[in-house]
């Protein structure tokens, strides 16, 4: 160990026996400790839902989707079908069938009907399946699930009494709540009803495809971008999804910094702490010197003491963030109504790196806090010290 | 004063190399008054081997002049020649590196860090110069048993009496074998017979190693058994010599 180090330590352990520095020491440690676990609690928390969008996203979007570069169909599905069946790992390949139409309460007349966006589910292939709708269209239409809904397609057919909307009436087999991946408007349909309603009999405006591996996702694009060509554009579920995805990242940033303030403000506590140190400390400074430490030397003593506070408070606060997060998870001690969340509690979960990013800034705030008095005490007259502590 | 000659300048006193070479020296404190001038046009010299005293009243600059003679303050003018090395011009850290090897310190007040023990005081020069805390401690350990303190290596600077604390200062200056050994009043805050035993020991030491050795005291008695003493005084210092028959 560096002799600035074991001086540092032997400062912080020594502080102890002094009643207002060590209620100093204490204070600048705790307000780390504190602000450390604040934001490995917060980012839990955020992490407990932000895992469980991610993986509905994972389960519920398309890992690759292929549509044209240009235009709404695709010119060859056939082509496009084929590239994407030849990849290694894949599930399952499905048209992609999008449209307009207006929902109904099939059984109830005289309900304001509601406009949606429908879209095929590739887990629905046949008419077998109903219809999935968000918790808003379902209470807007006054269904829930088992009940009957009628969609009238923006396409119209020739009739004998006219043009006429081209509809389907389709079972409400789930109605969504609370998920961050469902848009209010959008209803997932089977592809043959989606056929119907587009009036798509063949072909399709883009295909999608499911993989063993979502996380191999983008080699898989480069490869069917390369047989397709630039015709085609490929897109995997991260790109399908990545406004939701940067408000995820954005909205865990945000929280980082506004929570992270509170380590700043610890920082404040171990800039007095160590200038305080620094002043009682004087003397030995200046004996320090006359023993030989070089300038340099002497900062780096102050520098350890703020990176031991910083070390003792990050970890502090780390085991206690993490425990808590865990223990709040595990015994479900956050209730919440399951009618409006699908969940019983509040989820945390503790991601390492994030873990790690905090623990990394706490340390690097503690360390920074720490240069100013460092570098008043690398700047101290020796001899003055020395002179005026007898 | 008797058995000492006085001279007005000590550079006639010169015949070995010089240790010291001090010339032309002012030092003024500025602190939240007005500044202070501790001294001005101070001139100092002492031959290698030499054991000298600095006496004089309270202010005139004595521990000032120590100061700047081990490079851990710095003049405002004049020139410092230290063992045939210049400090004017050199870096804070080879000031520093230089006066780790060869300039040793003792103060009035010891000055040991109350948080470490005895063995880890005197194993600091050697921390400080890079060799490693087994080896700093085990030869921290051999130069407290020659001066009989061994057995209270393991405690606290706090433990120990003030002849102790200050047998430990000693042991800690003399850590790295300096050539130039500075001591500001070591026995200012002892009672007589310390006061007494840790001048002995100063002597002997210079005896064994034949440093060069400045010790600032009030205590004619003791400035009486150097080789030379030097008056200071709000004019300048004035150096007496030793008379050979009394050596």
């Amino acid at each position: 160990m560096r002799f600035e180090t074991a001086v540092a330590l032997r400062y912080l352990a020594a502080s102890r026996r002094r009643a207002h520095v060590a209620l100093v020491a204490f204070i600048s440690i705790a307000g780390l400790a504190v602000g450390v676990l604040a934001l490995v609690v917060s980012l839990a928390l955020l992490s407990g839902f932000q895992d469980r969008i991610r993986r509905q996203m994972m389960e519920r979007t398309a890992h690759l989707r292929v549509s044209p570069a240009r235009g709404a169909r695709l010119a060859e599905p056939e082509k496009v079908r084929a590239a994407l069946e030849k990849l290694p790992g894949v599930q399952r390949v499905s048209p992609a069938i999008e449209g307009r139409a207006w929902a109904f309460n099939a059984a109830v007349p005289g309900v304001v009907p509601v406009p949606v966006r429908y879209r095929s589910a590739a887990d629905r292939p046949s008419a077998a399946h109903g219809a999935v709708i968000s918790g808003a269209i379902a209470a807007r239409l006054h269904v829930q699930a088992g009940d009957e809904i009628r969609l009238a397609s923006s396409r119209t057919r020739l009739s004998p009494i006219g043009l006429l909307p081209v509809t389907a009436v389709v079972p409400v087999d789930e109605v969504r709540l609370g998920s961050a991946l469902d848009k209010p408007g959008e209803v997932e349909v089977s592809v043959e009803t989606a056929r119907v309603l587009s009036d798509t009999a063949t072909g399709a405006g883009a295909y999608e495809a499911r993989l063993e591996r979502p996380a191999e996702a983008e080699r898989a694009a480069r490869a069917v971008q390369a047989a397709l060509g630039p015709s085609y554009r490929v897109e995997t579920w991260r790109e399908l999804n990545g406004p939701l995805a940067f408000a995820l990242r954005l909205e865990k940033a945000v929280i980082f910094f506004t929570v992270g303030l509170i380590i700043l403000v610890a920082a404040l506590n171990i800039v007095s702490n160590i200038a305080m140190t620094v002043i009682e400390k004087k003397r030995d400074l200046g004996v320090f010197t006359a023993m030989g430490a070089a300038p340099a030397s002497l900062e780096r003593i102050y520098l350890a003491l703020g990176a031991a506070i910083g070390a003792v408070g990050t970890v502090a606060g780390i085991v206690l963030g993490a425990g808590i997060s865990i223990a709040l998870d595990r015994y479900g001690v956050v209730p919440l109504p399951s009618d409006v969340y699908m969940l019983s509690h509040v989820p945390f979960a503790v991601h390492p790196v994030e873990v790690a990013v905090i623990g990394a800034f706490a340390f690097a705030t503690a360390v920074a806090a720490a240069v100013l008095p460092a570098r008043a005490a690398a700047r101290l007259a020796p001899g003055e010290a020395i002179r005026l502590s007898r | 004063m008797t058995g000492f000659e006085t001279r007005t300048s000590n550079a006639e006193a010169v015949n070995a190399p010089l240790a010291i070479r001090a010339e032309d020296l002012s030092k003024i404190y500025t602190g939240e008054g007005a500044p202070v001038t501790v001294f001005s046009g101070l001139s100092f010299a002492v031959e290698e081997g030499v054991l000298a005293a600095v006496m004089g009243p309270s202010g005139v600059g004595k521990s000032t002049l120590l100061h700047l003679l081990g490079g851990i303050d710095r003049p405002d003018s004049g020139h410092v020649e230290i063992l045939g090395a210049s400090l004017d011009g050199m870096r804070p850290r080879d000031r520093a590196r230089f006066r780790n090897e060869n300039v040793g310190f003792v103060f009035q007040f010891h000055h040991l860090l109350p948080e470490f023990t005895a063995e880890e005081n005197v194993a600091f020069p050697h921390r400080i110069a890079g060799v490693p805390e087994r080896e700093a401690r085990r030869r921290a350990r051999a130069r407290l048993a020659r001066g009989g303190r061994a057995a209270r290596g393991h405690h606290g600077a706090r433990a120990l009496s003030g002849g102790e604390q200050q047998r430990v200062a000693i042991a800690r200056a003399l850590a790295r074998g300096p050539r130039l050994l500075l001591a500001d009043e070591p026995t200012g805050n002892l009672d007589a017979a310390a006061a007494h035993s840790v001048f002995e020991l100063l002597r002997e030491l210079h005896r064994e190693r034949r440093m060069t050795t400045v010790v600032v005291t009030h205590n004619p008695d003791l400035a009486a058994r150097c080789d030379r003493l030097f008056a200071m005084s709000r004019e300048g210092i004035a150096a007496s010599v030793r008379l050979p028959e009394r050596g």
